[in-house]
């Protein structure tokens, strides 16, 4: 008996705790629900980054500018219009008079400014500070005090700890590498100092004191630099609020997207009252202050995340979904299985890749092409892929149709270069990496593996799951078989692969990347010497040039040598250099300054995927998902200027845009 | 009283040990709790690191750890999900996880029971076999397999219950019944192991030759002795329902304290992972307390020889 009791009241306790956190969820569905994938880790705009919370971030905020739906083109937002200097470098803001917090305060210019400068404050390492650094004063403010900070001190101390005498090439390119240098030099106006930085450059004993005497006149700039912009940016540099209405932003160079980044989370305005009185959790239901279409009513992490048609917001009635579930859940199979129950009415992709094949005959499966580059990084300073033939045998001995057709199903697109197809304006250049089993044979031979006898057994890493597996073990094969060398495919779950693959302990690495707006540069400014996201210990000082000179075609097209004689279609660089030159108004010469832009990217991309091969991209991604017929506003592809229907390449659905025709039967 | 209390005694101290080798561990995992694609430079890393009191070695972070906790009585903030201490997120989750956790527990002693003692009592029968051959098969399929299982007939094909979720009663069942089963297994063969050696004491030929009716004979003589395999098995099963409930919560989708486990390792989430080893710890070592309290309690023999 006393069993029995014991058992009641047991059975008692879980009555009453399946009450107490019942209570808490019990409600009636959103409008409109959708899985997220994940769970968001924050809502500050300036401190977020991926997709999962960016959708969020675009329902409870706006910027100067959003994203139309139909054509994902940037229309007005908080400012309702704008004007663009002829020479592209300054925009002035007029921000509409009905703009308004969700506390009722109307939305300033204020804001803005000070939004912007949050977001580039090197104290506050926002991920995306990058993102603005067209912006005039932006990078110094965000990355010089640091850099300064280095040369000044822990720079020389680490090369005083070198060997002393001369010290050969491979010796000071280590150093240069580690310590960063070229990313911490560049653009210096000591011609010297960035000649020692040049790849296959030793560096002498005589020129070590010298060295470092630069380096500490280059820290001295860049500390004065510093000093002014951190007193002057957002306040009387870069971005301005000329008056409550008006915001004036001053660019480093003409930006032919900068109207896509001010549609873009990083340049949201965040309200600096809720900010300032709860600096840490601002952004939690209860102390949050947005501007957009909807608010937050509620966010139960791991269980879901509620919006709600915001009253504030200035174009109200063109809102109608009242409200909108997020939900977090991660499993792929769980999520494909609410869908299909109809527990939610939208799956952005996420769901299990061997049911492919099953779920594209659907009505309700859409698909299209996305800026996403599937690729391998090379290990360039580990041999065998130290040595250039050995990386484009590979390259070349794969086959991206057998990867494309048998193992991934969905149209994808074999990569041959590392630029999705679909920027306007960019003419990728041609790549060698075609399949050439004959010509990748007789580079092997070349550089010392004839047959791959003598090749050393590498590793293809990739991080966990079931589709990087596949494809790694199929390449694996594939060079087994054409070439003869054994590779060993293995996986190590996110974060490990992210720390092997940042300390350089790996031979071949899979990667993704996600172009941040549809130009070609978020593609190919990674690979500079030494960039944090290259991660491959490649560099070349033509490419760095080549990049930098694109950032600002004006300033390098008035000292064009001796980057111009390296170029290899120096003449078509002339013409339109010339075109460039000799525009006779703004407009023009705005255009022939893109023109040039584009030829300056294509030339740098050809370095990657004609002589260097540091990386071997393999496809393109394509964006699909699930999303139920009674979903309207949505676009799977996106209307192009012409009126032909194009691919949703950033695959952007705004929810504010959505609404959702149910037939009454529930 | 003196068992219970030699027992918080050393809950203390074991707790500080666990929390200083967690620590240990989780500064040897490769990656940190900022590590990401979009990759942060060493000065930003440090700026995060400093924003979130995150040192770089170990034994400092235990430090900061330890005076944090007596000193404000937090857990201290998550990193991976801004804003918040670890014990917001946990607490909300903790009523989540227990409902689940007993309810399976309940499910599975109550299934276990009814099916083992009725085999104990018929050994040898057809019900017997076919028990513990249904027994088996919930030991041998892992529980993702049930649960996916269960998704597919209740979920999908007869569209009787939510698929994954929050909210209400039905919400409940299938993860409740994937956690119950493969421990109602194991108890059944225990309840039956117990009953059988039970059934052939001399004390219940007794009973029976008083002339005691037999169901008289089974719940008040019997059932007791047959409990107690079961009730030391309780304890080993609580610990396995807590943790096979991070497979469950993920699949089923329900907020609870398996999935920031799982969440918390994988972000690399150091405080979230410190504070669920701290829970399920404090969890596991209460409910084998109960348990030892409960066995002193149906087996007088132990409470005479302590």
């Amino acid at each position: 008996m006393r069993t029995l009791a014991a058992l009641l009241a047991v059975f008692a306790l879980a009555v009453l705790g399946v009450q107490l956190s019942f209570s808490a969820a019990t409600e009636a569905p959103a409008d409109f629900t959708f899985l997220n994938g994940t769970e968001p880790r924050t809502l500050d705009p300036g401190v977020m980054t991926g997709a999962p919370e960016g959708r969020i971030a675009d329902a409870l905020f706006e910027g100067l500018t959003r994203r139309e739906a139909r054509t994902l083109r940037p229309v007005p937002g908080v400012a309702e219009s704008w004007e663009i200097s002829p020479d592209g470098r300054t925009y002035v803001f007029h921000l509409r008079a009905d703009a308004r917090w969700s506390d009722g305060t109307p939305v300033t210019a204020h804001d803005f400014a000070w939004a912007w400068r949050r977001l580039e404050d090197p104290a506050r390492g926002a991920e995306y500070a990058y993102i603005l650094h067209m912006v005039k004063g932006a990078e110094i403010f965000n990355t010089w005090g640091a850099q300064a900070d280095a040369l000044a001190g822990p720079v020389p101390e680490a090369l005083a700890a070198l060997a002393p005498g001369d010290l050969d090439a491979r010796t000071w390119q280590a150093f240069v590498v580690e310590q960063r240098l070229a990313d911490r030099t560049a653009g210096t106006p000591d011609a010297w100092l960035a000649a020692q930085l040049e790849r296959g450059r030793g560096l002498g004993a005589g020129e070590r004191e010298r060295f470092v005497a630069a380096l500490g006149d280059e820290a001295r700039r860049r500390r004065a630099a510093f000093d002014q912009a951190a007193a002057r940016f957002g306040r009387d540099l870069g971005v301005q609020a000329r008056g409550p209405r008006t915001l004036m932003v001053e660019l480093v160079a003409p930006t032919p997207y900068f109207l896509e980044l001010t549609a873009f989370y990083p340049a949201y305005p965040v309200s600096r009252a809720a900010v300032e009185a709860h600096p840490q959790d601002w952004f939690l239901p209860g102390h949050i202050v947005s501007n957009g279409p909807f608010e937050l009513e509620r966010w139960r992490v791991n269980h879901k995340l509620r919006l709600v048609r915001s009253d504030s917001y200035w174009d109200r009635d063109a809102i109608r979904l009242a409200s909108i579930d997020a939900l977090p859940i991660e499993n792929g199979t769980t999520m494909l299985n609410l869908y299909l129950t109809g527990g939610a009415d939208w799956l952005p992709g996420g769901y299990p890749s061997d049911l492919v094949d099953a779920l594209k005959t659907r009505p309700d499966f859409y698909s299209g092409p996305g800026m996403v580059v599937y690729y391998y990084r090379f290990n360039c300073e580990r041999p065998p892929f130290d040595d250039v033939r050995v990386r484009e045998a590979i390259s070349i001995a794969i086959d991206r149709r057998e990867i494309v057709e048998d193992v991934l199903g969905l149209g994808q697109i074999p990569a041959y270069h590392l630029v999705p197809p679909g920027m306007t304006g960019y003419t990728p250049p041609e790549s060698r990496a075609v399949r050439d089993v004959a010509r990748a044979r007789r580079l092997l031979a070349e550089a010392g593996y004839p047959g791959g006898k003598g090749f050393p057994a590498v590793g293809i890493l990739f991080n966990t799951s079931e589709s990087h597996k596949k494809i790694a073990e199929v390449i694996a094969d594939q060079l087994r078989r054409t070439l003869g060398i054994a590779v060993n495919a293995y996986n190590q779950e996110w974060q490990g692969y992210q720390a092997s693959v940042r300390a350089g302990d790996y031979d071949m690495a899979r990667a993704g990347w996600i172009g941040d707006y549809l130009d070609p540069n978020t593609f190919l400014d990674m690979w500079v010497t030494g960039g944090g996201n290259n991660q491959t210990g490649w560099g070349d000082a033509l490419y760095d040039g080549l990049i930098r000179a694109a950032a600002d075609v004006e300033s390098w097209s008035a000292r064009p040598e001796p980057l111009l004689a390296r170029l290899r279609e120096p003449g078509e660089a002339r013409v339109r250099l010339a075109a460039l030159r000799g525009a006779s108004d703004a407009a023009t010469r705005l255009e022939a300054a893109a023109r040039l832009r584009m030829q300056l990217l294509q030339e740098a991309e050809a370095i990657l995927v004609q002589d260097a091969f540091p990386v071997m991209p393999i496809y393109f991604y394509v964006v699909s998902g699930l999303v139920s017929p009674q979903v309207r506003g949505f676009y799977a592809r996106l209307q192009a200027e012409d009126g032909t229907w194009v691919a949703n390449l950033q695959d952007l659905h705004p929810l504010r845009d959505l609404w959702i025709e149910r037939e009454p039967e529930r | 009283m003196g068992r219970v209390l030699k027992r918080l005694a050393v809950l203390v101290p074991s707790m500080v040990a666990l929390i200083f080798v967690t620590t240990l561990l989780m500064y040897q995992a490769p990656g940190s709790p900022f590590a990401n694609e979009k990759v942060a430079s060493p000065e930003v890393e440090a700026a995060l690191r400093a924003q979130y009191g995150i040192p770089d070695s170990a034994t400092a972070f235990f430090w900061v750890y330890m005076k944090r906790l007596v000193r404000e009585g937090t857990l201290g903030p998550a990193i991976k999900v801004q804003g918040r201490s670890v014990e917001e997120l946990l607490l909300p989750a903790l009523p989540v996880s227990l409902s689940l956790g007993l309810l399976a527990l309940l499910i599975a002693t109550g299934l276990g029971l009814l099916l083992g003692v009725r085999a104990g009592l018929r050994p040898n029968s057809w019900s017997d076999h076919g028990s513990m051959a249904l027994a088996m098969v919930g030991i041998s399929l892992p529980n993702f397999v049930i649960g996916a299982g269960f998704m597919i007939l209740f979920g999908l094909a007869l569209g009787w219950l939510p698929v994954a979720g929050w909210g209400d009663a039905r919400h409940l069942v299938m993860p409740a019944l994937t956690l119950a089963l493969p421990y109602a297994a194991v108890i059944a063969r225990l309840a039956r192991g117990g009953t059988l050696e039970v059934m052939q004491q001399d004390f219940i030929r007794t009973a029976r030759a008083k002339g005691l009716p037999e169901r008289t004979v089974v719940w008040k003589h019997a059932l007791p002795g047959a409990l107690v395999p079961v009730v030391s098995f309780l304890g080993p099963a609580a610990a396995g329902i807590l943790t096979g409930s991070f497979v469950v919560e993920t699949l089923f989708g329900v907020p609870g304290m398996g999935q920031w486990f799982v969440k918390g390792a994988l972000n690399r989430d150091y405080s979230v992972v410190l504070g669920t080893a701290i829970f399920y710890f404090g969890m596991i070592t209460l409910f084998n307390l109960l348990v030892d309290l409960a066995y002193a309690w149906l087996d007088p023999r132990v409470r005479e020889s302590s």
